[in-house]
Order: C-alpha cells, then structure tokens, then sequence
C-alpha cells in the first residue's frame, strides 16, 4: 500500500435501508472494487430489510481480507448477527485427514478393499445362511408366511414367461442370420441345427435367463426388501421373534427353484424355434430336418446342464439381490442405489459362475 | 420388581458411540418415558434394549437374564417376551391388517386352529379399537390407524414389555392423547411394562410413571415424574419450561 493511499480518507459506503440477495450480490463486486484502492468503512446502521445473504455478508467482510477496515452495524440486523453468525456450532467440526496425499490415498484404497472384502465375507455368510434356512424349512415347514412361495412363483414364473421367450426367440433368430453366411461358405448350411441346439441349451438360455431374472426379479426383489428395511418392517420381523433371513428369503429361493426349470424348457423351444424360422426362410430346410440334425448333436444331458446352471444362476440372482436388500441402509437413496448395484452384482455373479460352469464341463 | 436393568452400558453404530456409559432400571407395570431432543439417542437405545443393535460395551438383564446378543437362544428369549410399535408402524404393506395382526401368532404357533387365531388377532384389534379394519391395507390407514394397528400386533402374544418409538410423532394431539389413553388403559388392565421413547411433553406429563432423560451422550436424569418436575437440572428445566438456555445460563 503506498503512503499516499494509506493516508487517503477512508471510503465510506452506505448501505441501503433493504438489503437483500439481489442488492448483496451487486455490492460484494463493489466492495471488492473499492477496497483496492484503500481503506473502506462499511455502514450498515440504517439496514432494516435483510435476509440471510446479508448475514452471509457481514460474515464476509469480517472474516475475509477485503480490505474493509471498519463495519458498522446496528439494530436488529446486530442482534440478528448474534442469534445467527456468532453462535457457535453445535456440531464438532471434522478433524482433517492426516498424513500426507500418497498416504490418504493408500489408506482409501485398504479401506475400500476390506470393506470389499467384509462384504463378500458377509454375502458368503449370507448364502450359507440361507441353504441352511432352506433346509431347515423343508425338514419343518415352519417360519415362512403360507402362500408367500405360490405369489412369488407367479411373479418370477408367470409374469417372466413372456419376456424370456420373446428375447430367447429373438436370440435364436440373431445368432442364425448371423452364422448363415459364414455357414453356407463352407457348404456346410445342414450345421446351423447343430449351432442353435448346442448354443441354446448350454449356453445362451441360461445365460439370458439368468440376466433376464437379474433385469426383472433382481431388482424386485432388493426394491421390496430395501423398502421393508427402510420402514423398519424388517426389524419388526426380528421383534416378532421371526428370521428375516428365513421368512423372505426362502419362500423367494424355493420359487426360483421350482419356476426355472419351466422357464429353461420353454426357452430352449424359443430359441430352437427362432433358429428353425431362419433355417426355414435362409436355406429352405424343413423345421423335421433341423430338428433330426440337432438330435444328432445334442442330448439331454445338454438340456439338464443347462437347467442346472440357470437354477444357479436364479439363486446367484435371488441371494445377491436379496443381500443387497436386506443390508440397506435407511434413506430413499440407498435403496435407489441398492436395486442398481444388486442387478450389477447379480450379472457379474452369473457370469463368474458361467466362466466356473465352462471350466468344469468343457 | 425391575424388569430391565442396565449397567454401564454404551450404544452406538459402528466406531460411533451415540450414548455412553448408561446405568438405569426400567420397572414392571409400569410406563418408561425414554425423553430428549430430536437425535439425542432414544431411538438408538430402545433399539439396543430390544435386540436389534449389540451394545458397544456394559449389559443389560431382561427379567432377571442377561441379554447375550452373541447368543441366538438369548436374543430369541428377549423377541418372545417383548412386542415394539415402530415410528411409522412399519405393518407388512402385503398383508391386511387382521393378517399382521395374526402374523406372529401364525409364525409361533402354527398348529393353532384358525377359529383360535382368528378370535386372538380380533381381540388384539378390539384392544386398541381397530376391529372395524381388520380387512383394510395398511395403505388405506392413516397414521394413527396405522400406529394403532402396530400396536395391536405388538400386543397379541402378551409381551411382558411394548416398546413403543415414538408414538405420537406425526399425529394430531387428539390421536396423539387417544394413543396415550391407549398406553394408560393397558398399563392398569394388563399391568403391562411399557417403554416410551418421545419427546413430546405432553405425553411425558400424562403417561409417564419414570423418566429417563438423554442428554449429551448420557443419562442425565433418572426418576419419578415428580423428581422431574422438581429436577433443577438447567437442560430439563429448558426442555419443559421450553425457555432459551441462554437464559438460564
């Protein structure tokens, strides 16, 4: 600051008699301006309309360098600056990290990793929890509300009839137009029988059931479950003196189990017939041909393979989802957040199961 | 006789401990309001007491037992003997409300007739005057039925103790005096132990036997209402004189 400015009159500015966010907003430029050029005194005494931007002011000037010497305040808008701006918090303010920024980011790192690692620990504990209920239930029959497993049958077996067999038809239609032409290079047009059995049944039924079940029932299941744990109609099941664990997870798991394999049965004739309607129109083979080619290649041990990973699969999907449901925490958000992360975890847990599955049978 | 007693015991979530060090005894037949301010730690200690968050650290006897929350057996001793009314009722939305009311006693006793359950779930009802309802969802309630109707199920397999959260947030004073009616008529026809957590002054001056007072992260006071209304603890006399602390000071 030079001698000549330090010995200047300090600029005094008036403040309005309404002082609001409009007004606030405009003269914080100005302060700013006219403090560069010395000493400012800011005069809020004849200030009778405010709000809490011109508390957020007042705030300002006080605690920032903008080189306003002096604040004159009187009135209500002071005694409106003691209740407000003075008072201290009531909430203790976060100590800051300590260490430095290599060492924050690797303890990030741990900490995210083990509770990666607690989670998977708690999901496994999870699944074995419920083989055991399972077990439990059927030796008992006790501990699960009557009717409960033909409601969810209905739901994942009647109302994902459609969609299943709509998008395994289109599946089997797809992978045909896509191989026809690779197929009839080689003369070898007979061989699309072949492909669309062994695909279907080993392969893409599953495959597709098993994201389809992640798709629709997944993420019914954790929505419900989330919100019940959100209502706390999941602790009440627990006063009750009932499992949780039990009471909505099995009659869920049973349901899978039984509606999969009419599920499977009714996929694998979407997607052979898919494959049938291309042979059909591409090469002009007979629906009795293909299906006389595909018995040469194909057996039941490939429909039961089959049946057997998507009845995994729809367990991988009912467990992972119901996991996520019932370890929610207990805002609108999490349960948001729930049902997208149990439909991400229900598909990676189908497709590592798959990669399993491929290791063991080929 | 007391039916709760508590020593030196802390709760909380996690690493976090909400209330420390809590020594207190809730007494049998008699209502236990469980007061402070919003955030303070009721809800968090009712759920302790009820079985559903372990304690951080100290213990606590049910009836003479000590409650082990790492004991399956223990905790499923403690559900059998208690019934919770939940802030929002928290009733299965699936069921009607004659089938939450019937819930428990199906789970329990499975064998029982159906005439039985029946009779049983619509006393429950009749208690707390919901029979009239019995066939309704419980979206087609309103609060107060709602809360009425948790309490209906709480009550069905005659819990020595009902904790209750919060029973008059969210409803009008005339629902709100009708629920504390409800506590008191149960309370002297059943000789039942209830504890109440609220905040609500009015409830505390009509229902409450004993008070335990929450405050700071501790029990800042324990005893009967008349040691409450004499208490001269500034935080009480702020919480019930509603007068600005600043003042006392």
């Amino acid at each position: 600051m030079s001698e000549s400015q330090a010995e200047a009159a300090p600029d005094r500015i008036l403040l309005p008699r309404r002082l609001r966010a409009p007004e606030v907003v405009g003269l914080v430029g100005d302060i700013q301006r006219r403090a560069e050029s010395g000493p400012v005194i800011l005069d809020f005494r004849a200030v009778e309309e405010f709000d809490s931007s011109t508390l957020a002011l007042l705030s300002y000037v006080r605690s920032r360098r903008t080189g306003v010497s002096t604040v004159n305040i009187g009135g209500a808008l002071a005694r409106a600056e003691e209740s407000f701006v003075r008072r201290p918090s009531a909430v203790p303010l976060e100590t800051p990290p300590s260490g430095s920024r290599p060492v924050r980011f690797f303890r990030s790192v741990a900490d995210r990793f083990l509770f990666r690692l607690r989670s998977l620990g708690r999901f496994l504990a999870m699944f074995g929890d419920e083989v055991y209920h399972l077990g439990v239930y059927l030796r008992e029959r006790r501990g699960v509300y009557p009717g409960e497993t033909w409601n969810q049958m209905f739901f994942m077996g009647y109302r994902s009839f459609p969609i299943v067999c709509l998008l395994l038809f289109l599946v089997g239609v797809t992978i045909s137009i896509s191989s026809a032409d690779q197929l009839r290079l080689f003369g070898a047009e007979i061989y699309i029988a072949d492909l669309i059995g062994y695909a279907m049944l080993r392969e893409l039924v599953p495959l597709m059931t098993g994201v389809i079940l992640a798709g629709k029932v997944g993420a019914a299941v954790t929505a419900e479950l989330a919100s019940m744990t959100a209502l706390e109609e999941v602790d009440a099941l627990r006063t009750m003196g009932l499992v949780p664990e039990k009471f909505l997870m099995v009659p869920r798991l049973l349901a899978i189990t039984l509606v999969v394999p009419l599920l499977v049965a009714m996929a694998d004739v979407a997607g052979i017939l898919g494959g049938i309607v291309v042979a059909r129109v591409t090469f002009g083979m007979l629906p009795s041909a293909f299906l006389e080619q595909m018995a040469n290649t194909v057996d039941w041990t490939d429909f039961a393979w089959g049946l057997v990973k998507t009845v995994v699969f729809g367990w991988a999907v009912v467990v992972g989802s119901g996991f996520k449901g019932l370890t929610v925490g207990r805002s609108a958000e999490e349960v948001g957040r729930a049902t997208t992360e149990s439909v991400v975890l229900s598909i990676t847990l189908i497709i590592v199961i798959d990669c399993i599955f491929a290791f063991v049978l080929y | 006789m007391d039916i709760i007693s508590a020593r030196g015991l802390t709760v909380g979530y996690g690493r976090m401990e909400v209330l420390r060090d809590l020594s207190f005894v809730i007494p049998e037949g008699r209502i236990t309001v469980v007061m402070g301010v919003s955030g303070s730690g009721k809800s968090t200690l009712l759920k302790t007491l009820a079985g559903l968050l372990p304690p951080l650290a100290g213990e606590f006897d049910f009836a003479g037992a000590r409650v082990d929350y790492r004991s399956e057996a223990s905790l499923r001793l403690l559900y059998g003997r208690i019934g919770v009314l939940y802030q929002g009722g928290a009733l299965l939305n699936g069921l009607t409300l004659f089938e939450n009311v019937a819930l428990p006693i199906r789970m329990h006793y499975p064998e029982m007739p159906e005439d039985m359950v029946r009779d049983m779930a619509h006393a429950s009802l009749a208690q707390v005057e919901m029979a009239g309802a019995a066939a309704k969802y419980p979206a087609e309630l309103s609060g107060g039925m709602r809360k009425r109707g948790a309490l209906a199920r709480a009550l069905v397999l005659d819990p020595d103790v009902v904790f209750c959260d919060e029973p008059s947030s969210g409803l009008d004073p005339i629902t709100s005096s009708l629920l504390d009616d409800l506590l008191l008529r149960l309370k002297e026809t059943f000789k039942m132990t209830l504890v109440v957590v609220t905040h609500e002054l009015r409830s505390i001056d009509r229902v409450a036997d004993r008070v335990l007072v929450i405050d700071g992260g501790g029990l800042r006071f324990s005893g009967g209402s008349p040691e409450l209304a004499a208490a001269d603890d500034p935080f009480i006399r702020t919480f019930f004189l509603k007068r600005d602390s600043h003042d006392d000071a």
